[in-house]
C-alpha cells in the first residue's frame, strides 16, 4: 500500500478529558475515495475522535497525518483550510440565512478591486457557485432561495452535507447524518452521499448509530470501544451481526 | 394573512406615521417644521450610539456603559481643552473613549466575562470616573459650538442640522456594515449560531473586539455632540443613554437572542421614542411621569420581541 493513496492517518491518538480516558492508543487509515464508518455506542469516543481530526478538540498525544503530511490544527479554520470538512451532528448551519450564505458560511466571497479591501461580499457570485454546487450533487430544494430555517430536517442535512463537499478538498467527516431523519429522509441523504462518493472521489468518515444505513455506503468500518479502537473490518468480509458483538464486546478471541 | 405579511420595518414605519399623525392632532405645538427638526435633533445622539449597539445585539452582545463613557471621554474632552487646547481635548476625548473599549475588550474577549457583567460594572465606574476628573462640577467650553448650533443647507433648500447629518452619516456606514460585508455577515452568523460561527473557522472573539472599538468610535462622536450641543461636560453628561440606545435597538426588531435586526429598524424605533418623549414634554406630563413612560416603552419592546419570536418557532415547526 503505497503512502500516496492514503488520505488520512492516524497513529497513536490518545485524549483525556483530567482522568476520563476518551481516546486510547487509537490507530488506522482512510485511502482515496474510502467511505470508512464509525461506530461504538454511547461514550465510545466516536465524536472526540472526529472532533481531534476536525481540529475543534486538540488530542493529549499521538499524530495526525493528511495526504502524507503530519498535521497539528488547533482551531476548526485550521482543519478547514487543509481540506477537512466536518458536518456536525447539531448540523453547523446558521438558521436565519439562506443556503449560499450557510455554503459561504465563514468563508464569503469578497467583490474584487478595492471592495475586497473592505470586505465587500459578492451576493451573486456566492449565489451561482452555490446553485452550481446543488445541481452538481443532485439536491433538490424547493426554494433555493429559502432560509433554511424553513427547511425539513432532510433538507437541511443535505445543505450541510453540499457545504462539506464544495469544500473539503481531501475528506469529509460527517457526524451522525441520518440521526432524527425518517426514512425517506434518510435514503435520499445517503444518496447524496453515493453521489460525492461516485462524482468527487472523495475520501469519507461517517460517524453512526444506524448500522444499517452505513452498511449500504461504506467499504470499511471502524469499532470504537472505551476509547479503543477494537476493530477494523473490511464490509465485504464480516456480517452485520459480527460488527454488533464487536460494538456489545460481546466478540472476545 | 399568508398573502398579506407586514415587514418589520413596514410595522415600524407605519407606529411611527401613525403616533405622528395622533399626536398632531391631539397634542398642541407638535405638528410643525420647528418641532419636528427637534426631535430629530434630540434622538441623534441616542442614534449614534444606537448603531453600534445594534451590531452588539445581533451578535448577542451588550453595552451597558456608553452613557458613563460619554460622560468620562466629555470629561477628558473639556477639561483637557480647558487646561491645553482643543486639539488636546479632543485626543483625549478619543483617547478615553479607546481606553474604555480596551477594558471591556480585555474583559469580554480574554477574560471571558459576560458582557453585561463588564459594562454593569463600567456603567458605574466609569461615570464615577467622570466625576473625579470633572471634580463633581459642570464645566463649559468654548469654541466647541458648531455642531450643535449650525445647520447646513443641503442642495439649497433645506436647512439640516449637523447633527443630524451626522446621525445619518453613522447610519449609513452602519447599514453598509453589517449589510455588504463579510464581516457583519458574520456578526450575524455569530449572534443567530455561535457554535457553527466558531466551527466554521469565524474568530469570534477578533469579530466582537472589532465592534467595541465602533462602539467607542461612536461613543466620541456622540460626545462631540453632546459637549456642542450643550456647552459643558457635567457629571450627568449621557445619562440613560445606555437605556434609550437599548430600548431603540430592542424595540427595532433585533430582539436579545441575536442574530437578526436591522439599524433601519433601530433608527426608526430611535424615532418613535424621540416622538413619544417629545409629545409627553409638549403636553406638560410631569417628568416623573415620563420616566415612568420610558421605562414601559422598554417592558413593551421586550414583551413584543418574545411575542415575534414565538411566531417564528411555530412557523418553523410546521404548525
Amino acid at each position: 500500500m503505497s503512502a500516496k493513496n492514503v488520505t488520512l492517518r492516524v497513529e497513536d491518538l490518545n485524549k483525556n478529558y483530567g482522568s476520563v480516558v476518551a481516546l486510547s492508543g487509537v490507530s488506522f487509515e482512510i485511502l482515496k475515495g474510502e467511505v470508512v464508518a464509525l461506530v461504538g455506542d454511547n461514550g465510545a469516543g466516536k465524536s472526540t475522535l472526529v472532533k481531534c481530526v476536525a481540529g475543534s478538540v486538540f488530542p493529549s498525544s499521538g499524530n495526525i497525518y493528511l495526504d502524507g503530511e503530519k498535521v497539528d490544527f488547533h482551531t476548526p479554520g485550521q482543519a478547514r483550510d487543509a481540506g477537512i470538512e466536518t458536518v456536525y451532528q447539531q448540523l453547523a448551519l446558521v438558521d436565519t440565512f439562506d443556503i449560499s450564505e450557510n455554503l459561504f458560511l465563514g468563508k464569503e466571497v469578497a467583490r474584487k478591486g478595492i471592495s475586497r479591501l473592505f470586505g465587500i461580499l459578492d451576493r451573486k457570485e456566492m449565489r451561482r457557485q452555490a446553485l452550481q454546487a446543488i445541481q452538481e450533487f443532485n439536491a433538490k430544494f424547493p426554494d433555493v432561495n429559502a432560509k433554511v430555517e424553513t427547511m425539513s430536517g432532510g433538507q437541511r442535512q443535505i445543505v450541510a452535507m453540499t457545504r462539506g463537499a464544495f469544500w473539503g478538498k481531501s475528506l469529509l467527516l460527517l457526524d451522525e447524518p441520518t440521526a432524527a431523519l425518517g426514512v425517506q429522509e434518510s435514503k435520499s441523504v445517503l444518496e447524496v452521499i453515493e453521489r460525492f462518493r461516485s462524482q468527487k472521489q472523495m475520501s469519507l468518515l461517517i460517524i453512526s448509530h444506524n448500522l444499517e444505513h452505513v452498511w449500504q455506503v461504506c467499504d470499511r468500518i471502524l469499532v470504537l470501544r472505551g476509547g479503543n479502537l477494537v476493530a477494523n473490518l473490511i464490509k465485504n468480509d464480516v456480517t452485520k451481526s459480527d460488527v454488533v458483538s464487536h460494538i456489545t464486546g460481546a466478540y472476545s478471541k | 394573512m399568508k398573502n398579506f405579511r407586514v415587514t418589520g420595518i413596514q410595522a415600524r414605519l407605519l407606529v411611527l406615521i401613525a403616533i405622528v399623525i395622533i399626536f398632531s392632532l391631539t397634542t398642541p405645538y407638535f405638528f410643525g417644521a420647528e418641532n419636528f427638526t427637534n426631535i430629530i435633533v434630540n434622538a441623534s445622539v441616542v442614534g449614534v450610539i444606537a448603531c453600534p449597539m445594534t451590531l452588539l445585539l445581533v451578535a448577542r452582545q451588550i453595552d451597558i456603559s456608553v452613557g458613563s463613557a460619554v460622560a468620562l471621554s466629555a470629561a477628558a474632552f473639556v477639561v483637557m481643552t480647558e487646561k491645553h487646547s482643543l486639539i488636546i481635548g479632543l485626543i483625549s476625548g478619543l483617547a478615553a473613549a479607546l481606553f474604555i473599549s480596551a477594558i471591556n475588550v480585555g474583559a469580554i474577549v480574554y477574560l471571558r466575562v459576560e458582557s453585561i457583567i463588564v459594562t454593569l460594572a463600567g456603567l458605574i465606574a466609569f461615570r464615577g470616573l467622570a466625576k473625579v476628573v470633572l471634580d463633581g462640577r459642570s464645566v463649559t467650553i468654548d469654541g466647541w459650538d458648531y455642531i450643535g448650533e449650525h445647520r447646513v443647507n443641503i442642495l439649497g433648500l433645506l436647512p439640516v442640522p449637523v447633527p443630524v447629518i451626522i446621525f445619518l452619516i453613522v447610519l449609513l456606514i452602519f447599514y453598509f456594515i453589517m449589510r455588504a460585508t463579510k464581516y457583519g455577515s458574520n456578526m450575524y452568523a455569530i449572534g443567530a449560531n455561535p457554535e457553527s460561527a466558531r466551527l466554521s473557522g469565524i474568530k469570534i472573539e477578533v469579530q466582537i473586539a472589532k465592534a467595541f472599538v465602533l462602539m467607542a468610535i461612536a461613543v466620541f462622536i456622540a460626545t462631540t455632540m453632546t459637549v456642542s450641543m450643550t456647552g459643558i461636560a457635567s457629571p450627568t453628561s449621557g445619562q440613560n443613554l445606555e437605556f434609550l440606545a437599548l430600548t431603540a435597538v430592542i424595540l427595532g426588531g433585533v430582539g436579545l437572542g441575536g442574530g437578526r435586526g436591522t439599524v433601519l429598524g433601530t433608527c426608526l424605533a430611535v424615532l418613535i421614542l424621540a416622538v413619544v418623549d417629545n409629545a409627553l414634554v409638549l403636553r406638560g406630563v410631569q417628568s416623573f411621569w415620563q420616566e415612568v413612560a420610558r421605562g414601559s416603552l422598554l417592558v413593551l419592546a421586550v414583551i413584543f420581541d418574545q411575542l415575534s419570536r414565538k411566531r417564528d418557532k411555530t412557523v418553523r415547526m410546521g404548525i
